[in-house]
């Protein structure tokens, strides 16, 4: 019986240095110049077996050079990766057997191949035993609805549906790891939701170990247990999404719709301890009215105050509305970028 | 591992078989390439085919159709060869294909020995059919000893492949196909005497083609096919391809995986 690794991917001083060419205009001479870029700088990072876990960035953060790493396609400049026990450098045979990629998502499967053979041609290619493979496909098939379409071309079938098919592809070998990047991209929202309650169905039903780079921030923050966040090539922040926001988020925040206001409100407002920011604007010709934002260092103590201050000064509350700190606001401030920058 | 050959094979064929064009134009090509040689040929002989003494005396044999349809024959195979194996990783690269192949735990040269297997079997196919369409079509007459031609196509297969799998580590790398194939298929055209008698190079082209497995191995198959030629005749040639085979065989893995550890360095892989 093989013994499970505590981790399921381990990074150590993982590091990526490229060359670049560049061209040089000094004193109005032109020369090709090289320079070198370093796409990721000695992340450490331990990831839990069973653990769902999100991998954030901005483009050019050094997240798809980390994944690729990861998944042997690329080799590092300096570090360690380890995933399931293996060494990528030194076993990438037994990396590539434990962990299933989605990349390049719909295009990462034959179009001309119907689902069924793309599936057992992968299968082959990870030495799945015939009978096994059979079964297990049958099963994925089923799993995702494609069964009814499963002879049919790749090349006729919906978008959601040939990222359903580059899912299953990825699980055919069932990897207990799944490294799976930005699989909902590009889908209408009904297909990104079928992903998603798939995608929650392997980690909780199946222990899978999964590792997602999304766009979607919400995404991110439904479904996954700890997110560490890539910038620069380093990791910036590590933890739970509400730890994350907790620790990271802005404060509080109160959005007070006034039906009317005095002159006296937002100096008012402003004189409350523990209020931090006041913003006060018209709502526009349509809705008329104003809105004020109220950014709160407490929102116990400070919160009925300010309820108090706009009624005593003459305002008139309409609608009155406490923001949530998002995982996007807490990206924001980390990165000073969003994630599709 | 046989499996995973087995599967990438299958992969290949399947989808050849689903692009009707291809099929379509392998069952035509083979007879149609060779009618311009021919048509050159009887132009060339004059019209009571005086010519044919002056051909006959310096190519050593009287049958011009089948000295030419071998040629070309042969030549289409290192053509075709070039094109499809020769792009094959390009191809998959730009279809998105490759880095799934690559994330596999196969070794990756076995998806290249799958592509160059699929090609081998379609091109069996492709000869088949050409060598019907040459008898029905062309009048081509055939005199085959066939263990020797046996053996020069067995010795032909090795420097193809290995040429072949070379081209295609090399076209992933650079990412342009098409003018190495021009480059590489137009010195063989010159050079491997296709439609002519090598004898009729000037002493420096002749020296270049002495070199080429392609002018040995359309000189082993034109004895074996057209001539009856015993093996004992083809033996220089044989034993030129069994190096030149051996060698180019070392030099598309040695080649396939330099170009593999370059790109897994460099991340070019993901380039397009």
């Amino acid at each position: 019986m093989s013994t499970q690794p505590a981790h399921a991917v381990q990074l150590e001083g993982l590091t990526k240095r490229f060359t670049a060419r560049g061209i040089d205009e000094n004193g109005g001479r032109r020369r090709t110049v090289r320079r070198e870029i370093i796409a990721v700088d000695h992340v450490d990072l331990l990831i839990r077996r069973g653990e769902f876990f999100g991998l954030l960035g901005p483009n050019g953060a050094g997240k798809t050079t980390t994944i690729r790493m990861i998944c042997t396609l690329l080799e590092p400049t300096a570090g360690q990766v380890r995933v399931w026990g293996h060494d990528a450098a030194k076993e990438a045979s037994a990396v590539r057997r434990n962990l299933g990629v989605l990349l390049m998502g719909e295009r990462s499967v034959y179009w001309k191949l119907s689902a069924r053979e793309n599936l057992e041609y992968f299968a082959a290619l990870y030495q799945v035993p015939a009978a096994t493979a059979k079964a297990r496909i049958s099963e994925l098939l089923e799993r995702v609805g494609l069964t009814a379409r499963a002879d049919d071309l790749v090349e006729r079938y919906s978008t959601g549906m040939r990222q359903r098919l580059a899912l299953i592809k990825a699980m055919v070998h069932d990897p207990p790891v799944l490294l799976l990047d930005e699989p909902t991209t590009g889908l209408d929202p009904q297909a990104a939701r079928n992903i998603r309650d798939l995608i929650r169905h392997l980690h909780s039903s199946e222990g899978k170990t999964i590792i997602l780079t999304t766009h979607y921030m919400e995404e991110a923050d439904q479904l996954c247990e700890r997110i560490g966040i890539i910038d620069y090539g380093k990791i910036i922040a590590l933890d739970a999404p509400q730890s994350l926001k907790r620790v990271h988020g802005e404060r509080p925040v109160l959005r007070l719709d006034l039906e009317d206001i005095t002159d006296g409100v937002e100096p008012a407002l402003r004189a409350i301890p523990g209020v931090t920011r006041v913003v006060v604007q018209p709502k526009g010709a349509n809705g008329g009215g104003y809105e004020a934002i109220v950014h709160l260092s407490d929102l116990r103590e400070t919160l009925p105050k300010a309820v108090e201050t706009v009624s005593r000064a003459g305002g008139r509350i309409r609608h009155l509305q406490l923001v949530e700190t998002t995982l996007e606001d807490v990206f924001i401030g980390l990165t000073g970028r969003t994630l599709r920058d | 591992m046989i499996r995973a050959i087995a599967a990438v094979a299958r992969r290949e064929i399947v989808i050849f078989l689903r692009y009707p064009g291809w099929v379509i134009g392998a069952l035509v090509w083979p007879a149609l390439f060779p009618l311009m040689y021919l048509f050159a040929s009887r132009a060339l002989a004059g019209p009571q085919g005086e010519g044919m003494e002056t051909f006959t005396r310096v190519a050593g044999t009287a049958n011009y159709a089948g000295f030419i349809v071998v040629g070309t024959t042969a030549w289409m195979w290192l053509n075709m060869t070039l094109w499809s194996v020769g792009t094959s990783l390009r191809n998959e690269q730009l279809r998105g294909t490759l880095e799934s192949n690559w994330l596999s735990s196969s070794p990756r040269f076995l998806v290249m020995l799958g592509i160059a297997a699929a090609h081998a079997m379609n091109f069996i196919v492709f000869l088949l059919v050409g060598v019907l369409e040459f008898v029905l079509i062309l009048g081509v007459r055939f005199n085959p000893n066939p263990t020797a031609t046996l053996a020069a196509v067995a010795l032909t297969v090795p420097w193809v492949y290995g040429l072949g799998m070379a081209f295609a580590a090399l076209v992933l790398l650079f990412k342009e196909a098409q003018a190495m194939v021009f480059f590489v298929r137009g010195i063989f055209l010159v050079f491997a005497g296709i439609s002519f008698p090598v004898a009729v190079l000037p002493d420096w082209m002749r020296g270049i083609a002495g070199w080429l497995p392609l002018t040995h191995s359309i000189e082993a198959l034109r004895l074996a096919l057209l001539e009856n030629a015993p093996l004992s005749l083809l033996q220089a040639n044989l034993t030129f391809l069994a190096w030149a085979g051996g060698a180019l065989m070392i030099a598309g893995y040695v080649t396939f995986q330099s170009v593999d550890r370059l790109t897994h360095r460099t991340g070019s892989v993901a380039h397009h």
